[in-house]
């Protein structure tokens, strides 16, 4: 892979294997992004002091070469003018530096956020499943990711502002204290006196939102349904209901429109009766000549432009806590500890497996299969053989309709939760585990050996976008007979043909577009093709057809011979391959032996001649 | 046949070696080198972006795969119908920025004249009070317009918004059976999601902006011709760099965030797939590739930030100088003029308010300018969907009797590629055909043809002697109807979910009488509300069987006389289908049945059985039959039996 090197402070930022972020506290990961970024986020802070700060002199250069061109005549304005001229064009120098390390420092965000969220997934495999809900991750990775961009950029902003304001008080005052003295008090009260209208806005944004996200997901329902509801019928019932909840939508829009109509007209308002005000008191120390002209033209200036800063104080308190509440999901997820120990051992080349909760036994270089009246039963022993911890995703709190104190209480009962789940996990993980290896349990052997020599493929196994050969071969590291072989075994061949580029043929998302039947044939010929020293198989095949399954039976069982295989199904078809059969009852082996020998066995015939019973001649 | 094709083409498409970077070549920066030879590296780094975000745009104008995309006047042109239909709204949005901006405008000319009328002594204190409180009764009234316009242009911009949204429903809801059959939904709901977005965006905030922005503009510039001419003229150069620099900007900035945007999309599946697979991941060791591979999406993003980063700069550069300069231009002329005795004081002060005041609109017209770019192509991609032409061509025949045949049925996906090569069936009223062979066999297809979901390339299907193609969906589907008990469960009450086939004409009682012979009737009637509660989205949900009790009670409602069972996706959960199998039962009382099997079982039930292998018809006849045959399917019944 030929990616440009980058240096740490140039976006997409280089993530080095021992850097750790700040976890212990939201704001002390904020301080630790802002640490992280070396020198970007002064040189951002610097660029925009330089941005705003001429625009404070604007007003000022502006009244001085009016006064000074009104009673100099043009020469004596041209310097006051060359300043205007070179204090706009640092500005403009100023705008674009600010801009480009705003960015820079944004994208420095986004992008490490999003490549410790895939090193954490990683890191955690399954157990990240245990701990944080999908959907959560993936607003870490993408909305969070962008909020600390904007936190940090009015982190900036907000100290050029505080500078420039100041700047802009000192002039006034040096020109005149009295006017000075009301634009200074003005500005911010009138900014605090708009706040009030300011909450209905928010709730009647917050509505739309709300409701609009509402009928995003009515249209995606209608889309992922549609094959239904072409099929079946409904067009007219669901094209309703989205009608019905789109005019809702829309009226809520217009409350919004109204109310931010209602902030701008207030703030036109607010800002021109200052203006009115300065005019009235300036005008009537122009009548007593201690004010020229210029000056008074230059507090106008300084009524619109001092609005800039103050907006960015409020801008700053909001994005901060916003940053605050983003870092708070970011560090439960980044802090995230995977629960495995480290481990000396390692496993043997060809190790007898011992399962004792159900009395298995896996015999090196043979075909077992196993067979369960409970399919839970037996998908547990598949994950007990990995050494994986069961599935359970954790709830949704729905703390996000919550309010307040509310809200507060779900999230703490839900950090707490997560914790309770971390020392579980740390403890089923530390203590013996039930499996053994040539009589060594599985808690004294290095998990990431383990993974490497013992390959579950369970059912819930899904297929990565790209293209076939990926789907097949997503190491690279194989030959491409190798991947026909694994195909054939597979009896995926159909699929081939069916891709209008062969190898090259397009894999989307999760292998949506394949049927489940060649999804899963594609997914066994990965794990075929990973040729580990023990393969599990759960249910490899209950999505194909039996004159398939047929032949997959027959060329695995060659395909693996000499190989440790476990195959967890019901199908007589893979069943009568294997070289001797588990069968489970309430989770405990209770008989042994081949198909040809259990064939009379009440337990093992209940199992797989399920609504066979009926058709005996 | 399959295995032919994987041995002839193996070699020509496997790719050899590690998998090439998607990066183009280009982007090296050179490490120490001059400053010259630095810009002409970074003039080639623009340019090899610029194609890259063209090449993105170009796809996504004309798509290799999924929908079409309508042209951009095709948009304009739905959009314009749109807004025709809404004269009057965009009468008093537009008539109240006017009034608006000219009351804005009439606060900075009063203020001039004061300040000349001061200056000249021709004010006294108790004159200045009076005028003082006219200007603050203008701006009183320009606050009171203002709060009008902006109003008027949300009213506008969101029932824009909820009719083009609307209509791109059913848009949705009209295409043809087939195409929905086949295509995946993907593609589909990208655009019933972000470009429903975009285009809402372009609705609600740009198109009323736009009004705004561009009534101030006129506005604010027939003011200042108004207070003086010749202090407009520094306004000549502001137009001409805004003119050029936003025509560079706008061509290329779409292509910019549409590729931007794109990025977004891809670093977002990548992360999806790693997290919701993060247990493949550990088990295939895939660690390593996963994160290899976002690192190469956040690479080529990053590349897609600083095309738009650096077309924002020199957009930013331009913009900005434009609009500040001409204050300086002001006062210089202002400053001559006066001494020459033209311009008074007032109309300098007049005039550098209005230049102010400009930076706003001006500023934000680009930005709109932008998003409804972004907001035509949305749309375009959007109505594009409706350029599906509909295969089915609604006749006036009925059909007699119920009998359904096919003859001599070919047909392909692929243009030259033919699944089925001439298959004859023939169904009996009543009768159960089970359709057994191995993937890939072209029993789906079958299926599919039987159905009257595609049309045969060569041959027809018929029901009651009219050929299914011929008639119109809503009798299709109470004739024949495809079951793939694909388990969607919409969201929408339980009556929605159950009347589907029926919706216009289904009574409630015919409702509970289907969720009673499906035996559902006992958790529906248990749920508040029952018939009338909600599921699906934060509401009720429903197991797996309960999901297929539904979908089975919508083909009671449906009521067909034949039913084409596709298993492919029925049994994959064992454990529900033990629960099932009495609502199937229920539901195939009385109907002639295809089955298209995967299990044996279901198979040998039938009252015939048709195996399916390469394209055609190999066995046909009774389990007993076939048996004697002994042909594919009794060799696979005694492997499977013995």
């Amino acid at each position: 892979m030929l990616a440009p090197h980058r240096a740490r402070h140039d976006f997409p930022p280089a993530i080095p294997a021992d850097s750790r972020p700040d976890v212990r506290t939201p704001s002390r990961f904020l301080f630790w992004l802002i640490r992280s970024y070396g020198w970007v986020v002064p040189a951002m802070t610097l660029a925009a002091a330089t941005w705003l700060i001429p625009a404070a002199f604007t007003p000022w250069l502006l009244g001085r070469a009016i006064d000074a061109g009104v009673s100099g005549g043009v020469e004596a304005s041209l310097g006051w003018v060359a300043g205007l001229l070179g204090v706009i064009v640092v500005g403009v120098v100023g705008g674009i530096g600010f801009h480009t390390f705003a960015v820079r420092m944004w994208l420095l965000g986004i992008y490490g956020i999003q490549r410790r969220v895939s090193r954490q997934a990683v890191h955690l495999g399954h157990v990240l499943n245990r701990r944080v809900p999908t959907g959560e991750v993936l607003s870490v990775s993408s909305s969070d990711s962008d909020q600390f961009g904007a936190t940090i950029d009015a982190f900036g902003h907000v100290i050029a502002a505080a500078i420039s304001f100041l700047l802009a008080s000192v002039l006034m005052l040096t020109t005149s204290p009295s006017l000075g003295a009301v634009v200074l008090i003005a500005v911010p009260l009138l900014m605090t006196a708009s706040t009030p209208v300011l909450r209905p806005l928010t709730r009647a944004q917050s509505a739309e939102r709300t409701e609009s996200s509402t009928l995003t997901s009515l249209a995606s329902d209608i889309a992922t349904g549609l094959r239904i509801l072409r099929g079946v019928g409904g067009e007219r019932t669901f094209a309703g209901n989205y009608e019905r909840q789109s005019q809702k939508v829309r009226a809520l829009g217009v409350r919004l429109g109204t109310w931010q109509a209602v902030v701008e007209a207030i703030s036109i308002l607010l800002s021109g009766l200052l203006l009115v005000a300065l005019v009235h008191l300036g005008s009537l120390q122009l009548l007593d000549g201690t004010l020229g002209v210029g000056e008074l033209i230059s507090f106008f200036g300084y009524a619109v432009f001092l609005t800039s800063p103050m907006q960015t104080f409020f801008d700053f308190a909001q994005k901060w806590v916003q940053g605050l509440v983003a870092a708070g999901k970011t560090i439960t997820l980044l802090g995230a500890e995977s629960p495995w120990a480290p481990a000396p051992r390692q496993l043997g080349p060809a190790p007898v497996l011992h399962d004792e909760a159900s009395g298995v036994t896996v015999r090196p270089g043979r075909m077992l299969g196993v067979v369960s009246e409970d399919p839970d039963a037996s998908a547990a022993l598949a994950d007990r053989l990995g050494r994986y911890l069961p599935e359970g995703a954790p709830e949704n709190s729905g703390e996000d309709e919550l309010k307040g104190r509310a809200r507060r209480r779900a999230r703490r009962e839900r950090l707490a939760e997560r914790e309770r789940r971390a020392r579980e996990d740390a403890e089923i993980a530390a203590r013996p585990w039930g499996v053994s290896a040539d009589g060594v349990d599985y808690s004294q052997l290095d998990v990431a050996d383990l993974r490497r020599r013992v390959v579950v493929s369970h059912t819930g196994a899904i297929l990565f976008s790209g293209t076939l050969q990926g789907a097949v071969d997503p190491w690279g590291t194989h030959t491409r007979e190798q991947a026909e072989r694994a195909l054939e075994v597979a009896s995926a061949e159909d699929i081939y043909a069916s891709l209008a580029d062969g190898w090259q043929g397009r894999i989307d998302e999760k292998g949506r577009g394949l049927s489940g039947g060649q999804r899963q044939r594609i997914v066994l010929a990965r794990a075929l093709l990973n040729d580990p020293d023990v393969l599990v198989l759960v249910e490899p095949t209950s999505a194909v057809d039996a004159h398939t399954e047929a032949r997959i039976a027959e060329r695995l069982v060659r395909y693996r011979e000499g190989r440790t295989t476990v195959v967890v199904t019901a199908s007589p078809l893979l069943l009568r391959r294997c070289d001797e059969i588990a069968v489970l009852v309430d989770g405990r082996e209770v008989a042994r032996g081949h198909h040809d020998d259990l064939h009379d066995h009440p337990d093992y015939r209940r199992v797989i001649a399920r609504g066979m019973e009926d058709s005996d001649e | 046949m399959s295995e032919q094709l994987l041995e002839a083409t193996s070699a020509d498409t496997w790719r050899e070696g590690p998998l090439p970077s998607r990066l183009p070549e280009g982007f090296e920066v050179p490490v120490g080198a001059g400053p010259r030879r630095r810009v002409s590296a970074f003039r080639r780094r623009h340019s090899v972006r610029s194609a890259t975000a063209k090449a993105v745009y170009d796809d996504a104008r004309a798509p290799e795969r999924g929908f079409p995309v309508a042209t951009s006047g095709q948009a304009a042109g739905f959009l314009g119908g749109l807004l025709n239909t809404r004269r009057a709204t965009l009468g008093w949005a537009i008539g109240l920025n006017v009034a608006a901006a000219g009351a804005g405008l009439v606060a900075p000319l009063l203020l001039g004249r004061l300040i000349d009328d001061v200056t000249a002594g021709a004010l006294g204190r108790s004159g200045l009070t009076t005028t003082v409180g006219i200007i603050a009764g203008v701006i009183v009234l320009q606050a009171l317009l203002t709060f009008g316009a902006r109003r008027a242009s949300a009213v506008l911009g969101y029932d824009l918004l909820a009719a083009a949204r609307e209509e791109v429903v059913r848009i949705v809801l009209r295409l043809p059976l087939g195409h929905v059959e086949s295509s995946g939904s993907g593609d589909l709901l990208t655009r019933i999601t972000s470009d429903v977005s975009k285009m809402a965006a372009a609705a609600r905030w740009a198109f009323p902006n736009l009004i705004v922005s561009v009534v101030l503009i006129g506005a604010t510039i027939a003011a200042m011709v108004v207070n003086s001419w010749v202090l407009t003229l520094p306004m000549l150069g502001t137009a001409v760099i805004m003119f050029f620099g936003g025509r560079y900007y706008l061509s290329r900035a779409t292509a910019g965030y549409i590729t931007e945007s794109a990025s977004y999309s891809v670093i977002n599946s990548t992360t999806t797939e790693t997290v919701e697979g993060a247990r493949t991941v550990e088990a295939l060791g895939l660690g390593r590739q996963r994160v290899a591979q976002l690192d190469e999406d956040t690479e080529l993003s990053a590349q897609a930030e600083r095309y738009t980063m650096t077309l924002r700069n020199m957009l930013f550069a331009m913009v900005d100088s434009s609009f500040q300069l001409p204050l300086v231009g002001v006062v210089l002329l202002g400053v001559w003029g006066h001494s020459q005795g033209w311009v008074s004081i007032g109309q300098i002060t007049t005039a550098a308010l209005y230049v102010s005041q400009l930076q706003g609109p001006l500023d934000r017209v680009i930005a709109v300018l932008d998003h409804l770019q972004l907001g035509i192509v949305a749309t375009a991609r959007l109505i594009g969907v409706a350029q599906l032409e509909d295969d089915r061509t609604p006749g006036e025949a009925e059909p007699e009797g119920v009998k359904l045949t096919g003859n001599g049925l070919r047909f392909g996906y692929r243009d030259g590629v033919d699944v089925l090569h001439g298959v004859d069936v023939d169904l009996r009223p009543g009768e159960r055909l089970a359709i057994v062979g191995p993937s890939g066999s072209g029993k789906s297809t079958l299926g599919r043809l039987v159905a009257g979901i595609n049309r045969p390339r060569v041959g027809d299907v018929t029901v009651g002697g009219v050929d299914v193609m011929d008639l119109p969906l809503d009798r299709l589907r109470t004739e024949v109807a495809l079951v793939t008990q694909e388990h969607h469960v919409f969201v929408g009450t339980v009556r929605d979910n159950v009347v589907l086939a029926r919706e216009t004409s289904a009574s409630d009682a015919e409702v509970q009488q289907a969720l009673v012979t499906v035996g559902a009737w006992g958790w529906v009637s248990k749920l508040p509300g029952g018939l009338d509660a909600e599921l699906g989205h934060g509401k009720a949900t429903l197991t797996p069987a309960q999901a297929q009790q539904v979908a089975l009670a919508r083909l009671i409602i449906a009521d067909p006389h034949t039913l084409v069972l596709d298993e492919a996706t029925s049994l994959i959960d064992p454990s529900s289908a033990r629960h099932l199998e009495g609502s199937m039962a229920a539901l195939l009382e009385g109907r002639a049945v295809i089955a298209i099997a995967h299990r044996l079982h279901t198979a040998h039930d039938a009252d015939r059985i048709a195996v399916v292998d390469g394209g055609r018809i190999v066995e046909l006849g009774d389990h007993h039959e076939l048996l004697e045959l002994d042909g594919q399917y009794a060799h696979l019944w005694r492997t499977w039996r013995d």
